[in-house]
């Protein structure tokens, strides 16, 4: 049977790599019914086809390249796709998410999944072009930067149009935070799957296609679409949308460290007295030169910068990132922002995660004003608090993996085992993956995000901006009334268990559909109403239109990828925050004194999600209820459900 | 009275969000390799140039067809009679804006007919940046100056001149 949905090219790829051959086949019907996309039928097929003794970095690891209906069909903002594998750095799920071009690029080729495994015996990388995929030699590629391997794989085509994610040489070498790049500088950053690549010899994709996409109802999908759009535009809306075109996420440096969440020498604080000079105003003022946009987005975060003259010029670059500026300037005490700006583009060329980067050098550095390191475990670099040189020559060295550069670019978790003693301490982690740029100690659900997060210390997975911006009404419409002023209250642990459990389903379709966290998570404006309005239309899936069946979809895409992770040895105990996120009071700025009430809030959420307290797996009954029934085969001779 | 598209490179993000538009409006589907508006981009030189017809006043396309394929609609607007086209490219060749060009799925000329004075490129452009303006002086002016950022990327000088 023909695949019947629209919105979807209809194909996917099967690439061993190890044999060299590419297959082209049909979608599956029940991956789009029943996972929507992106990282739904991401999980699907990574639950299938690795199990609990796959080793990331072996042939036997699968990725999986995905994007959704959404992308490229012209919901704002839906330029987006996504990778998926069991991580190196973390050893459980991975998956991550870039915007850009390419997404839209790889479905007008023809193709809504690239599903890649084995390893090939000389560097590749695949091509793909209205129908057709095939793997060409990647050995003059080998090697060399993204932006120059962007510019030869046009060149060699002679085809400006083309669009590709590729890995750096970090990912080449393996550095276990190494991340693949879209478009020059957007990157699907997080959790190590540019090594992934790298230990298949996989190079990259490119993708240019003329093939396009239908609609099943054309004329009610652009009406759902503008209603949606309309939503966006609310006045509620306006200042949001309009310092995300002002300043990108740049604008979050000033307003996160107000309320003293703004993590600073290595997660030790929540406030960065110098905050200002890596701000929004000074990029804005000084060295912003453009807006940019992703595919069809209307919100248009993204920026250009150029730095003329300095220790760091540079000519037009996508400028740094809040997590990015962060990282590599209020956790490393460094105020130097053309450094922070040449760290970021080094980070894109090399192709390496800023945040994980940034953290592991924020680590370094509390190991040597500790004493726990000294010169001679450095190559003899004085990594003191906020010395540029320093940390810009740690960013090489570990894209190499040269020197001292090798142990930390296996990222905190492992360097601190390896190191010993009480390094472990500063190793700001769950699950292996160094944590983003928030605190649980000055808003206590991301506490419970960083916590469940199935790819580690990450907020993208369920962070809720409700209280941390204020948004009464939607705290009142999405819950109760009598709830919302708990709820706002960011350091109260009342009802966040709830509250990270719908975000997580919300953001698992977002995940799947495969559409931006600007308009779901800030401003939050699309909600589950969304998909039920755009998806049906779009695809003619018409079970999407039921809301009850929307709400069992993000629930099921979240237990399939926790159900990964419990196959894989996660428990309760592994749902935790680091030591000094969860008992270290907050020691200054704003937010002084505070803690989050982890366990609390994890109760209530294991309550909402279906989960064992004690254990945190899933019910038999939750998983049968949302037809996961090969889960509970799976898991329950195992001991893993309840 | 005929009219023209400006396009402002101040206010474009290149989101492309034209192209799916005009896609839309003119075959039914979500194809920018099929808009009649084209927006190429240079990321390298942060360059942003979007190509679309300029409603010549003596159309050197429709000079070269060979068909007679090109013609003006009851707006006044060239637009290519698919039926008519034989795909032979002259147009395209013809034409020095690169303002028409081969539709890669039917292999017809394409170009854009202003979707009778109501193009969907303006309404989909969430920035403001597409424009629509009349063939006087005024309008000719508002064009260029709305793409002089890119002069100024490749350091051409543009000189005050005849419009």
């Amino acid at each position: 049977m023909t695949f019947p949905y629209k919105g979807y090219a209809g194909h996917y790829l099967e690439v061993d790599l190890t044999k060299g051959v590419v297959q082209k086949k049909e979608m599956e019907k029940e991956w789009a019914r029943l996972y929507l996309g992106g990282s739904g039928v991401s999980s699907k097929i990574l639950w299938e086809r690795t199990t609990a003794e796959t080793d990331p970095l072996s042939p036997d690891n699968v990725v999986v390249v995905g994007t959704g209906p959404l992308t490229g069909a012209m919901f704002s903002p839906s330029g987006r796709m996504m990778f998926a594998a069991r991580g190196p750095l973390t050893g459980v799920w991975a998956e991550s998410h870039v915007g850009g071009f390419m997404g839209p690029e790889i479905k007008y080729a023809g193709f809504d999944f690239v599903i890649m495994s084995g390893r090939s015996k000389k560097p590749v990388y695949l091509f793909l072009r209205d129908g057709k995929a095939e793997l060409l030699d990647a050995s003059h590629l080998w090697g060399q930067e993204t932006d120059t391997t962007t510019k030869m794989i046009r060149e060699d085509h002679k085809d400006p149009s083309i669009e590709t994610a590729v890995i750096g040489p970090a990912g080449e070498n393996q550095v276990l935070y190494s991340g693949i790049i879209v478009d020059f500088y957007r990157a699907a950053g997080r959790a190590g799957l540019g090594a992934v690549l790298g230990s298949k010899n996989m190079k990259g994709i490119a993708a240019s296609g003329s093939l396009g996409l239908e609609a099943y109802d054309m004329e009610k999908y652009l009406e759902a679409n503008a209603q949606e759009m309309e939503k966006l535009k609310d006045p509620l809306w306006k200042d949001s949308l309009a310092s995300l075109r002002k300043y990108g996420t740049t604008d979050l440096v000033a307003i996160i460290n107000e309320i003293g969440r703004l993590p600073t020498k290595n997660h030790w604080t929540g406030f960065y007295e110098d905050a200002d000079d890596i701000g929004p105003e000074i990029i804005a003022e000084k060295y912003r030169i453009a807006q940019e946009a992703c595919h069809g987005c209307a919100v248009g975060c993204k920026y250009i910068i150029r730095v003329k003259g300095g220790n760091y010029p540079t000519e037009p670059i996508g400028g740094p990132e809040y997590e990015t500026l962060m990282a590599f300037g209020s956790n490393c005490m460094n105020n130097d922002i053309e450094s922070i700006f040449h760290m970021g583009k080094r980070c894109d060329l090399l192709g390496l995660d800023t945040i994980s980067c940034g953290k592991t050098i924020s680590f370094a550095m509390e190991l040597y004003e500790k004493g726990i390191w000294t010169k001679e475990d450095t190559d003899g670099l004085d990594l003191t608090w906020g010395n540029v040189e320093a940390q810009v020559e740690l960013v090489e060295k570990i894209a190499k993996r040269e020197g001292v550069g090798k142990i930390l670019s296996n990222g905190v978790r492992k360097a601190a085992e390896q190191i010993g003693g009480d390094a472990w301490k500063y190793a700001i982690h769950v699950k292996g993956l160094e944590a983003s740029g928030q605190d649980p100690r000055a808003h206590q659900s991301i506490g419970l995000t960083y916590a469940t997060n199935v790819r580690g210390a990450d907020h993208l997975r369920s962070i809720s901006c409700i209280e941390e911006l204020g948004y009464p009404k939607i705290a009142g419409d999405r819950f109760s009334p009598e709830k919302a002023d708990a709820i706002l209250e960011i350091m109260s642990p009342k009802h966040k268990g709830e509250v990270v459990w719908d975000m997580e389903d919300l953001y698992a379709l977002v995940d799947s559909a495969v559409i931006c966290k600007y308009a779901t998570m800030w401003p939050p404006v699309f909600y589950y109403d969304t998909f039920v309005n755009v998806i049906p239309a779009l695809t003619g899936m018409e079970e999407w239109g039921n809301p009850k069946y929307v709400r069992l979809a993000g629930q099921r895409i979240s237990h399939l990828r926790r159900a990964f992770n419990h196959r894989l040895g996660v428990t309760r105990k592994d749902e935790n925050l680091p030591p000094r996120l969860l008992s270290e009071p907050m020691p200054t700025g704003p937010s002084k004194g505070g803690l989050p009430d982890l366990d609390e809030m994890l109760d209530e959420y294991y309550e909402f999600r279906g989960c064992d307290r004690d254990t945190g797996y899933p019910k038999e009954a939750k998983l049968k209820e949302l037809q996961l029934d090969f889960v509970v085969d799976e898991l329950k001779p195992k001991g893993l459900t309840r | 009275m005929k009219e023209i598209l400006t396009i402002d490179l101040e206010l474009c993000t290149g989101c492309r969000n034209c192209e799916l538009a005009c896609s839309v409006a003119h075959t039914q589907s979500f194809n920018p390799k099929r808009s009649r508006i084209q927006i190429l981009k240079d990321e390298v030189r942060n360059l942003i140039v979007p190509m679309v017809c300029l409603q010549c006043e003596k159309p050197l396309c429709q000079e070269a067809c060979p068909n007679g394929a090109i013609v003006e609609n009851e707006h006044g607007i060239l637009f290519v009679k698919e039926e008519i086209c034989i795909g032979c490219m002259n147009c395209v060749t013809a034409c020095i804006y690169g303002g028409i060009a081969i539709d890669p799925q039917n292999k017809k000329a394409v170009k854009c007919d202003l979707c009778n004075g109501d193009p969907a490129c303006v309404k989909a452009c969430d920035y403001g940046a597409i424009s629509v303006a009349s063939i006087k002086p005024e309008g000719l002016h508002q064009r260029r100056k709305a793409v002089s950022p890119a002069f100024q990327t490749l350091g051409i000088q543009i000189e005050e001149g005849q419009e």
